[in-house]
């Protein structure tokens, strides 16, 4: 199957050489859809000193559908929904702009990145994008209580 | 690139709307229908020229919606599934469903498909999901390569699309991430070449290939990406048609999964991909424009052609079509015999000036051509006997290709002058390529293994007089190497 040809071999260039702030590892040995990821908040960022896990799951059809990306640690981040899913979907995450040339290491730079950049403009969470735009002091003091809260301890 | 003076009429019926068409900037960003519900429903700028953007609606003004209005329409837009019932490849079927469809229609839809169910009796229906025009190409490509029955033909297509890779190399992408779907477009050159070797013509597996979604899937995507790449490196020839830098085109319209071809695309796949085959590739457009006949474009040169991909274009759709082709398959073979014995003479001069031109012998690269150096012994010796079994036109397959000697040199020593003024048959009718059942079938001209001991196989690609590119032509034009133009 092609796409466990593919997985595989993203699979190994990510273990050999991760993007900044990122590991991963699967979740389960005998399956190559589901990683674990591990990422660090980006510096300068009210996420800086948390570790976030998050969950990166390939669908079968990959790479001509994207991956799903959810926070498995809770953030206060108005581009991922504040529930149990904690599920991140824009850019290149969504099915029409995804790329079956995009790479997964992309796919996790482009999260992190998006810690680093919030883009309230495609918020899911209305109430923390507003409070990106209008009061970014106390967004920050929030993000930044819940790392602390939520993201401090690995895993 | 003749992109120029073609109408690029855009009526969407309601059913045909392209997946994607660019987002209404800021108004609907999260929405990739909205442009193509509103060209719909607004007033469809017609015959827009290429070179304009290509989101449309620029006639259409949204001031005037009322709020509510707006909203009806943007939940129109975000329910909107394009059909996407039926396979994504179906099988020939005939052309009169095209007419059918129109029955109710405009009556310059009529007379159009009227006509049209005469010229191109069938037609195959791709998929309405954002590939159909990739789709209608690649597998056109690959079905005329298995007609064709030619196996060097198809070893040299193969090498020469896992060739293109280097432009893939050359545009960033990396082999770990593309080699699946190259993969996939190997997979069924190999089960091409191995239905040439024993004699199938029949088409079902290839159609079996395109409905099996992921293969499918990675073949389109293979000639998406050597179309991107030969968009960027060719950015020069394609940027004036667009509205876009070519790197954000290729980004947003080509790389994506299921966005739809739109005319640059195509005539950048046509020309990145196809042209080199030597296959030509037409679209007859089905529209509202004057005349009482669908109105064709050829996208690739004009030029004899031993296969011709024909699309049908429905504002937003791509279907294939076949043109009538009298003599291909359905003729018993001994209607040539008695036609080419009862004149044999002429038809023996064109035969040989065909393949045998000592002048052709003289080109210091031809022994370089693969396609030749394959040819003393292109069959394998366990390929079966022609002969095996017998569905109809098994009967064409020389039956002693496989085991004879090359052919006496003296078939060599004095070729008749090629016949410049004898005009290829016309593209729609007789096998365009003297592959091998042509001069067979006359014994008076054939030399056991004649075809297989000379370049015949692509007699109209390269080393041909009747390439244009060849000193005899009668339109000679020298190939110009341009440093940009990295096509093998």
């Amino acid at each position: 199957m092609g796409s466990q040809k593919r997985i595989a071999k993203e699979l190994a260039e990510l273990t050999e050489s991760a993007p900044e702030g990122i590991t991963v590892k699967l979740a389960d040995e005998s399956n190559l859809y589901i990683w674990d990821v591990y990422m660090e908040g980006p510096e300068n960022s009210p996420y800086q000193n948390g570790t976030f896990h998050l969950t990166l799951t390939l669908p079968t059809e990959y790479p001509f559908k994207p991956p799903t990306v959810s926070f498995r640690t809770k953030i206060y981040h108005p581009n991922v929904t504040n529930d149990d899913k904690g599920s991140m979907c824009l850019g290149m995450l969504r099915a029409d702009e995804w790329k079956p040339s995009s790479r997964i290491a992309a796919v996790l730079q482009f999260a992190r990145q998006l810690l680093a950049e919030p883009m309230p403009d495609d918020a899911v969470e209305g109430r923390i994008a507003e409070q990106v735009k209008g009061d970014f002091a106390r967004y920050e003091e929030v993000a930044r209580e819940w790392t602390r809260k939520y993201a401090s301890g690995r895993g | 690139m003749s992109l120029s003076g073609v109408s690029w009429n855009h009526y969407y019926p309601v059913n045909q709307l392209p997946t994607r068409q660019e987002s209404v900037s800021g108004l609907f960003p999260q929405h990739p229908h909205s442009a193509a519900f509103f060209n719909h429903h607004g007033a469809a700028p017609h015959s827009r020229p290429l070179n304009r953007p290509t989101h449309g609606h620029r006639s259409f003004n949204m001031n005037t919606l009322s709020t509510d209005e707006m909203e009806k329409f943007q939940k129109l837009s975000n329910e909107f599934q394009a059909n996407v019932q039926g396979p994504a490849v179906s099988t020939k079927l005939s052309s009169s469903m095209v007419a059918m469809e129109y029955a109710n229609a405009d009556p310059a839809f009529i007379t159009k498909t009227a006509a049209l169910s005469v010229t191109h009796p069938l037609v195959r229906t791709m998929k309405g999901d954002g590939n159909c025009g990739w789709r209608a190409v690649a597998f056109g490509y690959f079905e005329n390569l298995l007609k064709l029955q030619n196996l060097v033909l198809a070893h040299d297509e193969l090498n020469r699309i896992k060739s293109l890779n280097v432009l893939l190399d050359r545009t960033g992408q990396q082999e770990h991430l593309y080699e699946i779907f190259v993969d996939a477009t190997e997979g069924v050159f190999h089960q091409i070449i191995e239905a040439i070797q024993n004699g199938i013509i029949d088409d079902t597996f290839l159609v079996e290939a395109f409905n099996e979604e992921y293969n499918a899937s990675a073949i389109i995507t293979h000639f998406r990406l050597l179309t991107s790449a030969w968009m960027k490196l060719n950015a020069l020839r394609y940027q004036a048609f667009l509205s876009l830098p070519v790197d954000q085109y290729c980004a947003t319209r080509i790389d994506t999964v299921k966005t739809e071809i739109d005319e640059v695309g195509l005539q950048a796949l046509v020309d990145g991909v196809i042209e080199a085959s030597g296959f030509a590739v037409e679209i007859l457009y089905l529209d509202r424009s004057e005349g009482d006949v669908v109105t064709p474009h050829l996208l690739t040169p004009n030029r004899v052609t031993a296969a011709t991909i024909c699309l049908l274009y429905r504002p937003g759709h791509y279907d294939l079509l076949y043109a009538v082709e009298p003599t291909v398959n359905m003729e018993p073979v001994v209607n040539y015999q008695y036609a080419m014995t009862s004149n044999y003479s002429p038809w023996d001069q064109g035969a040989l000036t065909f393949d045998v031109n000592s002048s052709l012998m003289s080109i210091p690269n031809l022994m370089m051509d693969p396609s030749f150096a394959l040819a003393p012994s292109p069959m394998p010796s366990a390929s079966p006997s022609p002969f095996r079994v017998s569905p109809p036109h098994e009967v064409y397959a020389p039956p002693i290709m496989h085991t004879s000697p090359p052919p006496p040199p003296i078939s060599l020593a004095s070729p008749p002058p090629p016949r410049m003024s004898a005009p290829p048959a016309p593209l729609s009718s007789l096998p365009r390529k003297s592959d091998g059942p042509q001069i067979r079938l006359n014994p008076l001209v054939m030399k056991p293994n004649l075809s297989h001991s000379l370049p015949v196989t692509s007699p109209f690609k390269k080393y041909s007089p009747y390439n244009q590119a060849h000193f005899q032509n009668q339109d000679f034009e020298p190939i110009h190497w341009e440093p940009s133009d990295h096509r093998k």
